[in-house]
């Protein structure tokens, strides 16, 4: 008995070695996982109409806001491709954890969400199905995305691994009971906090955040920067870059700015609401926030102040459509993802006031006029260089200490910083 | 019976066998699901460290040890190290007196025991999401916390050691470890009553009787018979609380996040292990993470059995 247990023990081991574990020699180059060209199209033609099947769809849901205008957006699109039947499955938990998972057992949905932050892995690492053979068929029009949003799903190869479903800009909101005349620049922005300070109750007139999330606005504003234009070296070490930090991380010596966790909040959004700060710098996401939780309080946007730099610059962040490299119906998935990415699905999608167009050619959706506005300037603010959240995490760790210690020393923030943006170049 | 027939000889070893079939079917399932999650597990993890891993292909090129070098080399990892380790040799010891102190207390044959025992043990039942949800708010600037330490009139004993009347006790990363650490002393140690207690009880009553005829008082009776006699008691609640502790994860991600934020101070080996898989999307170096992890475990639980292990001395 003890032999043929140790048998089936032995047999079990190679079992599951052989077949959860591809060979050493298979592997492929980038992105070579799993067959990218279109099959339906057929000699060259691509007819989306003649396309039939399912197609499942998944992403995470942040708000039933969220799920009702994709609902809305998706009832369009069956109305227009009725043969293709879209299976909406949103993902609970922790969204790069599930897709993990999905990745590796191979049941992955046909389109999904990507964010921009770990797009660049997650290309690298081949999980997405590069989309130029589809778009060369189909003729879908690309030259309408902002470029600050597309850039973010082009892999190394220029090759496009998604399109951008939305956006959001950082822009100033601020209480129209406290700002009667909101800052065009930096420097009226400094006026405007000291005379705000100690007044109306504020606990700050500005909530910062401690790290590039927001502060990369205001690096760029100030005429500092991270990376060289080429993107090949860094750039923060320099005079204007320290200058630009040591700028930014004075406010909060000199008492204009807070972080939103030491006025007691969970994020700026609720300083605004409590009125423990006048003036805050988020993307479109507040709105719904503001309706819901606080909507008593008054605000209004401006687009974010120009600095020493002299031209207007914010960042945005974005998610993309992506195709999964083992993705079973991509051609319903292109099909999908052109209707949802294209002029007539954004419209409907951004409707529904969740996000912004990522598109040029998209009405703007109401009173989003100064985020969309800033669209066609903004730079990523994040996915535009590998292992950005590593260089986020030292200049967020250097940052706090120094404002936690009151040391107020750009130096080792930024030689932080420096150190982790060419360490994660050089992988 | 005494002379072997040789068909009752059979029928006794066919019976033996088919008890034995039942047996193994028994340990059967049990088994698999042990060599399955646990084995083969931890041997596919020792497989997966020394590859450069992708989720769909496998392996992608040999690495050898260079994810361990990677790993040991990382500041965050040594921070990580250092958190655990300070971690467990502050924790495990104050939520096991506290334990000792609580079980003592409501062993003694007092009015309302039950309703302590269980009040004792409630933050333990209770999910630690929605508990350390609370501390968040507790700890907050502007919370429960500052709030009562300034009308009990304390804030010029906390300012003497530099804290403002708004310290933000989790947000601060000087601070911030140290209120964690609390937080699971306080949800931990009825778990760690509930065992004492059990321990508690296996003492006769006789050799307290005997201590009280020998003119023992309570003080002396308890560091000469109960704490001595309560040896095995603290090995196991020792060993159950550094593997605990050396495996902390949930607070600190919910306080902050996958970094470890603030600077650091809540980054833990588990977290350190999270953030380089799910974040970092470094699968191969998250498996290395975590059997190093498993050899400090493992030479943690050597160095207890050294220590409380052994027969006691009486």
């Amino acid at each position: 008995m003890r032999r043929f247990i140790a048998v089936l023990v032995a047999a079990f081991i190679v079992a599951s070695c052989t077949g959860s574990s591809p060979s050493p020699s298979s592997s492929a180059p980038s992105g070579a996982a799993g067959s990218s060209s279109p099959s339906g199209g057929g000699g060259g033609g691509w007819d989306p109409t003649s396309i039939s099947g399912p197609a499942v769809l998944s992403g995470w849901q942040s708000s039933p806001a969220e799920g009702n205008a994709l609902t809305q957006t998706l009832l369009g699109f069956q109305s227009t491709y009725p043969n293709i039947k879209v299976d909406y499955e949103p993902l609970a938990g922790d969204y790069p954890t599930v897709m993990a998972t999905k990745f590796a057992s191979g049941d992955v949905p046909d389109l999904f969400y990507v964010d921009a932050s770990y797009a660049g892995t997650w290309i690298d690492q081949g999980y997405l199905a590069p989309l130029d053979d589809y778009i060369q068929k189909s003729g879908f029009d690309t030259s309408q995305f902002f470029p600050g949003y597309a850039s973010i799903f082009k892999g190394a190869d220029g090759k496009w691994y998604g399109f951008p479903k939305d956006g959001n800009t950082i822009a100033m909101a601020y209480n129209t009971d406290i700002v009667k005349d909101p800052p065009k620049t930096m420097d009226d922005l400094i006026t405007l906090a000291q005379s705000l300070k100690g007044t109306n109750g504020l606990k700050a007139p500005l909530c910062l955040n401690p790290g590039l999330d927001r502060g990369l606005a205001f690096l760029f504003a100030q005429g500092g920067s991270l990376l060289s234009d080429d993107g090949k070296t860094e750039t923060i070490d320099s005079d204007a870059s320290k200058t630009a930090v040591q700028w930014y991380m004075d406010l909060f010596k000199n008492g204009l700015g807070m972080t939103a966790s030491d006025m007691g909040d969970g994020w700026c959004g609720d300083s605004l609401g409590k009125k423990n700060a006048a003036i805050i710098f988020e993307g479109g996401w507040l709105d719904p926030s503001m309706v819901s939780t606080y909507p008593d309080v008054k605000y209004a946007w401006n687009v974010m102040p120009t600095g020493s730099s002299g031209s207007p610059v914010t960042i945005s962040y974005t998610v993309s459509y992506s195709i999964g490299a083992q993705s079973k119906n991509k051609d319903e998935a292109f099909v999908l993802l052109s209707y949802l990415t294209g002029k007539e699905g954004m419209t409907k999608w951004t409707e529904g006031g969740v996000a912004l167009p990522s598109r040029s050619d998209v009405p703007t959706p109401q009173g989003k006029d100064v985020l969309v506005s800033e669209s066609s300037y903004a730079k990523p603010g994040s996915g535009f260089m590998p292992g950005y959240n590593d260089v986020q995490k030292a200049f967020q760790d250097a940052f706090t200490a120094q404002i936690q210690n009151k040391t107020f020393d750009a130096g080792p923030v930024v030689s932080a910083t420096a150190t982790a943006v060419t360490k994660a170049l050089s992988q | 019976m005494t002379v072997a027939d040789p068909a009752g000889h059979s029928s006794r070893r066919s019976m033996r066998f088919s008890e034995a079939l039942a047996g193994y079917g028994f340990v059967a399932v049990p088994m698999v699901l042990f060599l399955l999650l646990n084995v083969f597990a931890f041997f596919y993890a020792i497989y997966i460290s020394v590859w450069k891993w992708n989720l769909i292909r496998g392996p992608v090129s040999f690495l050898g040890l260079q994810n361990y070098a990677d790993v040991l080399s990382d500041p965050t990892f040594q921070k990580a190290v250092e958190n655990s380790i300070y971690y467990t040799v502050i924790w495990v010891p104050l939520t096991m007196a506290v334990g000792l102190l609580l079980a003592v207390v409501v062993n003694q044959k007092i009015r309302g025991q039950t309703f302590f025992r269980a009040a004792f043990y409630f933050p333990a039942i209770a999910s630690s999401a929605a508990i350390t949800m609370l501390w968040i708010f507790m700890a907050a600037p502007d919370g429960l916390f500052n709030a009562v330490r300034e009308g009990l009139g304390l804030a010029p004993l906390f300012s003497l050691f530099g804290f403002g009347p708004n310290q933000n006790w989790l947000g601060d990363y000087h601070t911030a470890l140290d209120s964690i650490i609390l937080l699971n002393v306080w949800t931990t140690s009825g778990t760690f009553m509930l065992l004492y207690l059990a321990s508690l009880q296996s003492i006769s009553h006789e050799v307290y009787e005997a201590a009280a005829v020998d003119g023992a008082g309570p003080w002396q009776a308890f560091w000469h018979i109960t704490f001595p006699l309560l040896r095995p008691g603290h090995y196991y609640v020792a060993t159950v609380a550094v593997i605990g502790a050396l495996q902390v994860f949930d607070q600190a991600i919910l306080a902050g996040g996958p970094n470890g934020d603030p600077n650091n101070a809540l980054m833990f080996i588990v977290l350190y292990l999270y953030k380089t898989a799910f974040t970092d999307f470094n699968f191969s170096k998250a498996a290395a993470v975590g059997l190093v992890l498993f050899v400090i475990v493992f030479a943690a639980t050597l160095l207890q059995r050294r220590v409380f292990g052994g027969e006691p001395a009486w």
